[in-house]
């Protein structure tokens, strides 16, 4: 038998099944209201070693085991301390380092890295560590005061002590390159030659091979490109360069995309974030920026795809003014909400300087800070050869003193996003250079500082 | 019937009519604990309705007339969120975005899965295992697997471009390119069809056969049966799919998350409005602005089935009209 849908039962249906998948959308954006450290706290880290602590860092499965070990090592040698441990992936780590902020329950040991550090200092979520610093209680003689200083808020203040150091390099096919007859980019080139270079080993490469990936798009890229050329990147929590420097990047750039020297535009935008997926590691681009600590992932996927070829990286090019390579440092900080700060000045400065503990780290985020543990290092005959190659990039650019970077609040989440897409509106066709400029200082100083 | 049977009769009637009325006093006696034990049993979803919907949703109300970066205690601008949003090009952008794809994708995923209803409205072998095939898709719909399956298929070298390739077009990456890459993303709503399906279909087998057997003997074939019988048979399901398949357009998310990688790229062409809402709130802590944006949804939301239901008395048979 066939029973009909009456027109009030199914409207009433509907309108719940409707109200209910509506209401869904009126729930974004919600949260507890946050405290506020009173920014006005100091401590010198100073007393009792004992307790609980909970220390949280991201990392995937081979980070995590060593990060936990050296956890370990630091229980051991303080029976009287318990330290609770959270990881996670990159992404989801400052999400919930945001929620938890606003609970007012940041780790107490709270892993963070430069280009956001100032999100959180600025709003007096963490403690200044110089007095932990001249106290003793955290030992930091052993890093170069460069790297320190990366560690710097906008008011001078320490707020994280960095303990790896990653660099942006040059990722180059060494073997691709040597076939053209190019080679590998030389000591001290500069941008010119870096252009240059392109064009002339375009010629010969194969014809599915580009030169380089699409660069004008690359935050990475534009911080060489403007210490190299004497500028600032920021000042006053707005962006320090003059518009003229941008528009000269974007139109080498877009010299290049256009002469084929590059891939296309919507080839660059397809490609996978994760660095071992990138182009150069799969064979598809000659040259692309990288992080120097990458080499060995990106190694490890060309070898997967038995090409026999090579991969090599190399300081990223210098200009007028130098060398353009700056540091990113990711380091430790403690938050003002933290109710056993002896405890967690302790776990840092264990970190830094227990050589036990850096042994079974091993530079796994970063070339290790510690300039006497980084010796050990490149000293270790057991060290993998790419390993050693990272570590020395790294004393390379550490001798050329980089300039140290101090990033405005909101510099990932609007200057960075405002920069690949105000480049995306170029290589596409829908914005000149001129006006992309002009949107992209608006857009990314309304959103910084 | 004699006075005595029939008085027995009556009698009988009352003696049966005892029972049911003393019956429902009982039940009236014994409501109050039924009802406490009703509001227990309740008490989850109150709860839940209460703390986890109706409380977030005012608070997010409050937090949307304020500037809330989530670390600091919001600070009240009165309607300033509201009224930056129809001065910020990209929330104009998502809103362009979002309306395109929720205008290709509610009447392709509409006349997809009534046809492929139609189709599997007949008696075949496997017939459950076709349902279930075409059903799948709708599970996989919002996984991350399906940002590697797209690229596979709409990637520079994805399937696409290598069956054009033979045919002697040369494409770019349909993910890549700012022109073709929501499409792609509509071709991905259209692709789960399943669940709509699956109600059209158990619409059509609500139908009884005997109108298509009376329209067969007047003659009237197929299109006709389809046009006059089919069609106005299906309207209450199909203004319900319509209802839900554009309320969950308006909300799609998981797709540009997952293929764009959260950018709503290239060049701002998967901007959906919630990537939006969520990249204000979640990575740029404007939370104000993004519960600002979150209710401008809703209202236009609300609006937007405010006036399919009232347009459904013209258009929409229910079966107990006559």
């Amino acid at each position: 038998m066939t029973r009909y849908i009456g027109r009030r039962r199914f409207l009433a249906g509907a309108s719940i099944t409707a109200a209910a998948v509506l209401v869904t959308a009126g729930c974004g954006g919600t949260s507890a209201t946050g405290e506020t450290g009173d920014g006005q706290d100091t401590h010198d880290g100073t007393g009792e070693v004992q307790g609980d602590i909970v220390f949280a860092w991201w990392g995937g499965g081979a980070r995590n085991e060593v990060t936990n070990a050296v956890a370990d090592l630091f229980e051991e040698a303080n029976p009287d301390v318990s330290v609770s441990r959270e990881s996670a992936d990159w992404g989801d780590y400052w999400d919930r380092l945001n929620v938890q902020a606003s609970g007012g329950n940041m780790p107490c040991v709270t892993q963070t890295q430069a280009r956001q550090l100032n999100d959180f200092a600025s709003r007096n979520l963490l403690l200044p560590l110089d007095p932990m610093v001249e106290s003793g209680a955290i030992d930091v003689s052993t890093i170069p005061d460069d790297v320190l200083d990366s560690g710097r808020g906008p008011d001078g203040e320490l707020y994280m002590v960095p303990y790896g150091a990653a660099y942006d390099a040059l990722m180059v096919n060494q073997t691709l390159a040597e076939e053209t007859g190019a080679g590998v980019p030389p000591d001290g080139y500069d941008w010119e030659y870096f252009f240059d270079w392109l064009a002339e080993a375009q010629d010969d490469l194969p014809d599915d091979v580009a030169a380089a990936n699409v660069g004008g798009g690359r935050p990475n890229y534009l911080i060489a490109y403007v210490q190299a050329h004497g500028e600032e990147m920021f000042a006053d929590g707005q962006i320090g360069f003059p518009r003229e420097l941008l528009v000269d990047f974007w139109t080498e750039w877009e010299e290049l995309r256009e002469s084929g020297v590059t891939n296309t535009a919507d080839q660059w935008a397809e490609e996978p974030s994760a660095s071992e997926q990138s182009y150069v590691a799969q064979g598809a681009v000659m040259a692309d920026v990288q992080p120097g600590n990458y080499l060995t992932p990106a190694q490890d996927t060309m070898d997967g795809q038995d090409t026999g070829q090579q991969l090599v990286t190399v300081p990223l090019p210098s200009g007028p003014a130098g060398s353009g390579n700056v540091l990113i440092t990711s380091g430790f900080s403690i938050p003002a909400s933290c109710d056993n700060v002896s405890t967690a000045a302790a776990f840092v400065d264990f970190w830094i300087n227990d050589d036990e503990g850096a042994e079974v780290f091993s530079s796994s985020n970063g070339a290790v800070t510690n300039a006497d543990h980084l010796q050990q290092q490149i000293d270790n005959p057991e060290l993998p050869e790419l390993k050693r190659h990272e570590l020395e990039v790294y004393e390379q650019i550490v001798g050329m003193s980089p300039p140290v970077i101090i990033y405005p609040p909101g510099y990932q989440a609007t200057f960075e996003a405002a920069f690949t897409r105000a480049y995306e509106e170029i290589a596409f066709g829908r914005k000149s250079i001129e006006q992309a400029v002009d949107d992209f200082f608006a857009e990314a100083n309304a959103g910084l500082g | 019937m004699s006075i005595t049977d029939s008085t027995r009769a009556r009698a009988s009637t009352s003696d049966q009519a005892t029972p049911s009325l003393s019956h429902r006093r009982r039940q009236r006696r014994r409501a109050p604990g039924e009802a406490v034990a009703g509001y227990l049993f309740l008490s989850p979803w109150l709860a839940g309705l209460l703390f986890l919907t109706i409380g977030p949703m005012v608070a997010s109300l409050y937090l949307s007339f304020t500037d809330y970066d989530l670390l600091t205690a919001p600070r009240w601008v009165g309607f300033d969120n509201f009224a930056q949003l129809f001065s910020d090009p990209r929330w104009i952008a998502s809103v362009g975005v979002t309306l395109t794809y929720v205008l290709f994708s509610v009447p392709g995923v509409l006349i997809v899965s009534l046809a492929v209803a139609l189709a599997l409205n007949k008696g075949f072998r496997l017939l459950s295992a076709y349902r279930a095939a075409y059903y799948l898709p709708s599970l996989l719909g919002s996984s991350v697997a399906i940002a590697i399956l797209w690229r596979q298929v709409f990637g520079d070298q994805g399937a696409v471009n290598a069956v054009l390739d033979r045919i002697g077009i040369h494409m770019g990456s349909w993910i890549g390119s700012p022109d073709t890459a929501l499409y792609t993303l509509i071709v991905l709503n259209i692709w789960t069809f399943g669940a709509t399906m699956i109600i059209f279909l158990a619409g059509l087998r609500q139908i009884p056969t005997e109108y298509y057997q009376a329209a067969a003997v007047d003659g009237a074939g197929k299109i006709r049966q389809f046009r006059s019988i089919t069609l106005p048979m299906l309207t209450p399901l199909i203004f319900f799919n319509i209802l839900l398949t554009t309320v969950n357009a308006f909300q799609a998310f998981t797709p540009a998350y997952v293929i764009s990688e959260g950018t709503g790229g290239p060049a701002n062409s998967t901007l959906f409005y919630t990537l939006y809402l969520y990249e204000q709130g979640f990575t740029r802590l404007e939370m104000g602005y993004a519960s600002a944006m979150a209710w401008v949804l809703v209202v236009a939301l609300g609006i937007g089935t405010a006036l399919l239901f009232a347009s459904a008395r013209y258009w929409v048979f229910y079966g107990d009209e006559r």
